[in-house]
């Protein structure tokens, strides 16, 4: 008692986590979508898992602009007179327009069903694709002074997120093509299990991390975000569906159905408090 | 022995130029926030955002209880992780001086500047101000550049009643600054992020300097103040 200190906030709020689970989920549905071109059991997904990419690229791209408090000028960041290099958030502009022109092409292409075309779209674009997630990670990845996100797993945690929610989408989009919800419930069941493994790598590395390190665990584990990150992001959107999925009854449409309703409860909450919980203890600063 | 240069933009002991530093004496602050005072005098600073602050805790115990006051500002670092950050170059190190400032019309309000600003030094300006169309960006104190450049101290500087805060060149070994950073005891903040900050203090207490503890647990008064400041804001 008796100290005096003034109120900081935290700079990205929880708009960014939403724009972090819609972009994801959009690359992973171009990646399904471009798979089809190669691996037959996905064809059923090549125009719908597009469609749904492109839309929600459309909203992620709305979100990112609106959150700006000069939104009017988001167009700085395609100036090459102002772009800095040193910056992952001038990559990952750069990659999010490039990956928006391929998805403009591929739809046209898709469009005029030019098999040849459609091949090496679906490779650039599938490529771009990957680099959405990875430089989310990488913009939390580079604040040195954050506990949680300067850890050099983010942009690989995220990649696994993306692939986890967007084959949980895809399972819904996939209806009752059996051989496909195979092949989305492998998806779900091996990136979840990546998330898993790297979530035990991430909370020990900040459990005996520094001071602030060591705080940020204890708010990611205690509390209302204990609630959000532990509760929904891990137990009830991490292990419940692994566990779901590894039962007989997970290898049925249902249950694959649940455990992607799961996940994706899953992948919000965890893109949330690992945004979150890297900047509370900052505020007390 | 020369420190280590690790960055193209550090200006630390660059031949002919200048690295501007503030040298902060806890020994003489009086915590009049006089300096917070005369910075929002002179760049018109919002209300429920400062370029400078000073924050304060009071430790022993009854009847023998001290405040110990950690005037905070922006560091200017050496090596700035607001200025890698941010996407469109809005932020920027001048080289002759070492001045950490922003062009606001290129800001875009991004606040990824914010976000890697270990010592908190950045706030958004509200959408809607009297005196300026500065509005709507990332905004931070500047060291008084425009004072300095035409020889004047900082305005918290001229203002200091207990000359707590000395300001100079540290390229300079002739300068006050250098003087005291050479010859007494000084600590940075947060020196374990590498950015190597140009304001040095003089009797820091690691309480102040450092995350507490507290935390862990804080007052629900201070949630309640945080609530309606927030409140306030909006």
């Amino acid at each position: 008692m008796g100290d005096f200190n003034v109120f900081h906030h935290m700079p990205w709020s929880g708009s960014y986590a939403i724009y972090f689970f819609v972009i994801g989920i959009s690359a992973a549905l171009f990646f399904f979508s471009a798979l089809s071109w190669y691996r037959e059991e996905f064809k059923s997904l090549r125009a719908s898992s597009f469609y749904l990419s492109l839309l929600l690229l459309a909203v992620g791209g709305l979100l990112l602009i609106g959150d700006l408090t000069q939104p009017g000028r988001f167009l700085n960041i395609m100036n090459p007179a102002y772009l800095n290099f040193d910056s992952p958030l001038a990559w990952g502009g750069l990659n999010l327009i490039s990956f928006g022109l391929v998805s403009v092409a591929y739809f046209f292409m898709l469009r005029s069903n030019d098999e040849p075309r459609g091949r090496i779209l679906a490779v650039i674009g599938s490529l771009l694709a990957v680099g959405l997630p990875i430089y989310t990670g990488f913009d939390l990845t580079v604040h040195q002074n954050r506990p949680v996100w300067n850890s050099p797993l983010m942009p690989v945690l995220f990649v696994a997120l993306s692939l986890v929610s967007g084959a949980a989408v895809a399972s819904f989009l996939a209806g009752k093509n059996e051989q496909l919800q195979v092949m989305l419930r492998r998806f779900m069941l091996w990136s979840a299990a990546g998330v898993g493994a790297m979530l035990i790598s991430l909370l020990g590395t900040t459990a005996y991390g520094g001071v602030g390190a060591e705080q940020t665990f204890m708010f990611l584990t205690s509390g209302v975000l204990g609630g959000i990150f532990v509760g929904l992001g891990i137990l009830l959107g991490t292990a419940a569906p692994i566990a779901l999925l590894v039962t007989p009854f997970g290898h049925r449409q249902t249950g694959i159905w649940s455990a992607a309703a799961l996940l994706l409860v899953g992948g919000m909450a965890l893109r949330y408090a690992i945004l979150i919980g890297g900047q509370i203890v900052q505020t007390y600063f | 022995m020369s420190e280590l240069r690790l960055s193209s933009i550090e200006t630390r002991g660059v031949p002919g130029k200048k690295r501007y530093a503030m040298v902060i004496d806890l020994r003489r602050c009086i915590g009049c926030d006089g300096c917070m005072t005369a910075c929002k005098a002179e760049y018109d600073v919002p209300l429920g955002v400062w370029r400078t602050w000073v924050p304060y805790r009071v430790v022993g115990t009854y009847p023998n209880v001290r405040k110990q006051f950690l005037p905070r500002l922006c560091n200017h670092c050496d090596d700035p992780p607001c200025v890698r950050s941010c996407p469109v170059g809005a932020t920027y190190k001048v080289e002759d001086g070492g001045f950490v400032l922003q062009h606001y019309d290129r800001c875009i309000g991004c606040k990824a500047c914010m976000a890697s600003c270990p010592y908190n030094a950045r706030f958004l300006l509200p959408k809607d101000r009297s005196y300026t169309e500065i509005t709507g960006v990332v905004d931070k104190c500047t060291f008084c550049h425009h004072r300095v450049i035409q020889g004047m101290s900082p305005a918290c500087v001229q203002t200091c009643i207990g000359r707590a805060r000395i300001f100079g060149d540290l390229n300079d070994p002739n300068s006050e600054v250098a003087r005291l950073v050479a010859t007494l005891p000084t600590q940075v903040l947060r020196p374990e992020e590498g950015t190597k900050p140009n304001v040095f203090y003089i009797g820091a207490d690691r309480n102040l300097t450092e995350h507490g503890r507290a935390v862990y647990n804080p007052p629900e008064v201070l949630e309640r103040d945080r609530q309606a400041f927030d409140n306030h804001k909006a």
